[in-house]
């Protein structure tokens, strides 16, 4: 094997180059990490680690509607962004993969644009948009401006994903006398499921964390739960922030191992 | 279908069809008629076009110009789902998300019959294939010759006018690729489909075609039954790529004789060439005879003398090259005996075949 | 392939995302656009006095600052990490790509919230070097450049690391393999071969982090000070709490310049890729 005769040399570099990433990986999770001993911490302090451990700052997330209103309308925004930019992303990821059309470039650089757009010039023109047709501040106005963050991803995911699949499956398919229709629900959506999954994960994500353009758009009773965390963050810091946060977290972690998961059996099934 | 049209017995047609991807012509102005019930076998070396050819067919792309016929309609511009046609793949692609009973009813499903109608179909094309009580298995857990049977099955099953099969057999071994294609004979013979099958092993082609249609860079080299490709080759393209080929390069020195190595009068078929052209002169090596020197040949038959360069024992049969004074490498095949019956290496021989044997080609 | 498209099917497929694309994503880069160019006094006013602003002058040149040097930054971490895991057996890296993959979809917030924490007069890095020292040590690591660059760095590091590694699992292994043979040392072998055939993931990696950056709002809010605000802070100031729109706008536009010539290359590179 290649690596069974490695010189002193080579094994010094190893060293280093394996000490240098653990203390970056260390840098890389920490903050991660802290906020989950913190979130089972007292009411009135913020100390790490925390003098005494309870569920308090949890029972206060969940019993107070400063807290518990942003996060239903964030579960809320989230769930419909992510039902739309799915529904709007599958049949257009799947065309823009599948075929040459006139312009392709054109309506895929639209789509794919608020991934490099920086979210501050889309969140102040999407205000003022919306304020323009009327629809500022309300729920609605966040679904949308959400979609439109969360779509690029989901065509971008799907779009993979499509490029995967055997095209012979779906020429055949047609050839056996199922209409385009027939065929994509057939064919490429049972084919795609993988890929689905982890871009509604995404989505969901996405949407649920996303800060700056909801900064722009929410109204005094459509809060969400990033917003409220950052002016929380701006102006008080206060412990349940931590609770928040290790809820964060874990939704994270979640969305994390079941990405994994998901790439792991396909790639087994591949294999 | 039921010879009533005036297409007269033509499965499908093609008319002047070309195609290009940007500016590159990747099958020129071609001319293909296959008749109803036929079997016939596109081969060519990698990038002849024969995928290119059963695509336009299917609709996978649309010609640059030219139109298809099927059964005397004109289906150029009909999106794939209507032309009824049938397709296996190399690849077998089956549906993996679906056992293999619903992979079988599947252009069934598409086209709405009865349920009752639909299993019975399925089962029986399944019994077809060999199939039986493979219905509830997922296609990975099948054999790549039984995903393959499946994909037969998938086809057949709707009957379709035309089954197309690009390489079908391409990713089994050789004892089970035999196997099969057996079976698709068997098949072909039983439903009377017309079968369009593309393979670049020239065996599979010789043993299963009613006529083969050989390709090379877009064009159709020659279009015949295995026998007319084999026997009477229109270039040298064909007899090469078809079996093997011993060719003499000579001149045409009268109407029908040619002179091999300027010294030897050969007779050969007449052709029309003009006197004095380049021609090669194509002998199969089993046809060629090989005798001691001061044996006589069969009489009228033309003769070569050289020196034995080469023995082969391939088996059953032994491949013996010869070379001539003037340095031409002639290669005879006989059937094996034992070596006591074989000439030796470096030893001068006399090589002879019948003027009939000989095809004269453009040199 | 180009088999004749069914018109009927391709509106089917694509007009969603079309009324998406027309309806949502355009009209607000054109309200901006259009917003920037109704200043007081005439067409170009907000530019102008944009322009002229020190205080814009002094916000443009804080975003180049930090935008280059967090790069730079987390190019450099990232690239060790990506080298490790480049090494590692492929059912290790599974493995080890949580420890990528969770701080990259963990919420900016939180990782600000946290490093308020650690960072902060009395936080964890400040506590450890009193009882490490006996001193009260109460370094300023938060609420000014420090932090700021520890936010954003923190944040960039897996946005390099993905294209990176990608490019160095590219390399065929064998090249490594005839470079020892020849003779090549580790180090020798580092800059003639992973060097040189990583490039394409460093360039990628590089120009998407270094957009990212330009474009940092909730990281210099809240991890950096007054000093620090970047032009998505001072866009967010104009609107919120100057109410001047255009000038708001106008700042928006320029951004939307400055990160279009990086984003053009961006684009073009990913293209030669494919
Ligand atoms: N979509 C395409 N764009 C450009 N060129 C193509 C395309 N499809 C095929 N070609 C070219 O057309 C030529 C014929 O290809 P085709 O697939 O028909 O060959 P083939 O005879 O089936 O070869 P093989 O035996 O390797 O399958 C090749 O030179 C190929 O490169
Ligand atoms: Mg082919």
């Amino acid at each position: 094997m290649a690596n069974s005769v490695l010189d002193p040399l080579s094994r010094r570099y190893r060293f280093v180059g394996s000490s240098l990433a653990t203390v970056v990986y260390i840098f890389l999770l920490a903050p991660v990490v802290v906020t989950i001993p913190m979130a089972f911490g007292p009411t009135n302090a913020l100390e790490f680690p925390p003098s005494t451990y309870s569920l308090d700052l949890f029972r206060i997330l969940f019993t107070s509607d400063s807290w518990l209103l942003p996060l239903y309308t964030s579960l809320k925004v989230a769930i419909f962004s992510t039902c739309a930019a799915l529904f709007v992303g599958l049949p257009s990821a799947y065309w823009i993969a599948r075929y040459e059309f006139l312009g392709k470039l054109l309506i895929s650089g639209v789509l794919i644009s608020p991934l490099v757009i920086p979210a501050i010039v889309s969140g102040l023109g999407i205000y003022l948009y919306f304020a323009y047709i009327r629809i500022g501040g309300t729920t609605l106005s966040l679904v949308l401006g959400h979609v439109m963050v969360t779509l690029p991803y989901v065509i971008v995911m799907i779009i993979a994903g499509v490029q995967k699949l055997d095209r012979n499956l779906e020429f055949g398919a047609e050839l056996m006398g199922a209409n385009p229709i027939r065929m994509f629900f057939t064919v490429v959506i049972p084919e795609l499921v993988p890929s689905l999954i982890s871009a509604a994960f995404f989505a969901f994500l996405l949407s649920f964390d996303e800060v700056i353009i909801s900064w722009f758009l929410t109204g005094s009773d459509t809060v969400t739960l990033p917003v409220k965390m950052y002016s929380a963050l701006e102006w008080e810091v206060s412990p349940v922030i931590a609770a928040v946060s290790a809820l964060l977290t874990a939704l994270s972690l979640l969305a994390c191992i079941v990405t994994i998961g998901l790439r792991k059996s396909s790639g087994e099934e591949v294999s | 279908m039921h010879g009533r049209n005036a297409s007269n017995g033509e499965a499908i047609a093609l008319r002047g069809i070309s195609k290009a991807f940007g500016s590159v012509t990747v099958l020129k102005d071609t001319e293909l008629t296959v008749n109803k019930s036929e079997f016939l076998t596109l081969l060519g070396p990698s990038g002849s076009g024969k995928t290119t050819l059963l695509n336009l067919i299917s609709g996978a792309i649309a010609p640059s110009s030219g139109e298809i016929l099927l059964a005397g309609r004109d289906i150029t511009r009909m999106p794939p789902r209507e032309r009824g046609i049938g397709m296996v793949f190399q690849n077998y692609a089956l549906m993996p998300h679906m056992t293999v009973f619903e992979n079988v009813a599947y252009p069934l499903r598409a086209r709405r019959e009865p349920s009752e109608a639909i299993r019975r179909k399925v089962l029986d094309a399944l019994d077809r294939v060999g199939l039986n009580g493979f219905d509830d298995r997922k296609p990975r857990q099948l054999s790549g010759g039984q995903q393959q049977r499946v994909g037969i099955a998938r086809c057949i099953v709707y009957s379709p006018a035309i089954i197309m099969m690009d390489e079908p057999l391409g990713a089994l071994d050789k004892n089970l690729r035999e196997q099969m294609q057996t079976e698709i004979k068997r098949l072909h013979h039983e439903l009377g489909t017309t079968i369009i099958y593309v393979t670049h092993d020239q065996e599979e082609a010789l043993n299963m075609s009613d006529r083969i249609c050989l390709m090379k860079n877009g064009e159709i080299a020659q279009l015949g039954t295995p026998d007319e490709l084999y026997f009477r080759p229109n270039s040298r393209f064909v007899a090469e790529f078809i079996g093997e080929s011993n060719l003499l390069p000579g001149k045409s020195i009268a109407a029908n004789s040619v002179a091999i190595d300027e010294a030897e009068a050969v007779i050969a078929p007449s052709s029309e060439r003009g006197l004095g052209s380049d021609v090669l002169v194509m002998v199969r090596p089993e046809k060629m005879h090989i005798c001691a020197p001061d044996a006589d040949p069969p009489a009228g038959h033309n003769v070569l003398r050289g020196v034995v360069e080469a023995i082969s024992f391939i088996g059953g049969m032994t491949r013996i090259t010869v070379k001539t004074a003037h340095g031409v490498s002639v290669t005879a095949k006989i059937i094996s005996g034992p070596a006591c019956t074989r000439p030796e290496l470096g030893s001068a021989a006399k090589l002879s075949w019948s003027p009939t044997e000989s095809v004269v080609l453009n040199g | 392939m180009n088999r004749s498209i069914d018109l009927k099917v391709q509106s089917l497929f694509m007009s969603p995302a079309a009324l998406v694309a027309a309806g949502i994503i355009l009209p607000p880069l054109c309200y901006v656009l259009i917003t920037s160019f109704q200043g007081d006094t005439g067409p170009l006013s907000a530019y102008k006095l944009i322009v002229e602003s020190s205080l814009f002058r002094q916000t443009l040149a804080t975003t180049l600052g930090v935008a280059s040097i967090s790069s730079v930054l987390s190019l450099i971490l990232g690239y060790i990490v990506a080298l490790h895991l480049a090494r590692q057996h492929p059912n290790r890296r599974t493995v080890l790509m949580v420890l990528i993959l969770l701080p990259f979809w963990t919420s900016i917030l939180v990782k600000c919230f946290a490093f308020t924490i650690i960072l902060g007069r009395h936080g964890i890095i400040n506590n450890l070097l009193s009882w490490a020292s006996g001193f009260d040590v109460q370094l300023p690591l938060v609420l000014n450049r420090v932090g700021l660059f520890v936010g954003m760095t923190n944040f960039l590091v897996p946005l390099v690391v993905l294209p990176v590694l990608a490019s160095l699992l590219a390399i065929d292994s064998t090249l490594y393999r005839a470079a020892s043979v020849m003779g090549a040392k580790p180090a020798r072998m580092f800059w003639t071969v992973t060097v040189p055939l990583s490039v394409p993931g460093v360039v990628a990696g590089l120009l998407s982090v270094f957009v990212m950056s330009l474009g940092a709002f909730v990281i210099p809010a809240l991890l950096g000070g007054p000093q620090d605000q970047m032009l998505s802070n001072l866009v967010d100031f104009y609107n919120r709490q100057v109410l001047d729109w255009p000038k708001a706008s106008a700042i928006s536009v320029i951004l939307l310049a400055l990160a279009s010539i990086f984003i053009v290359p961006m684009a073009l590179w990913r293209r030669r890729k494919i």
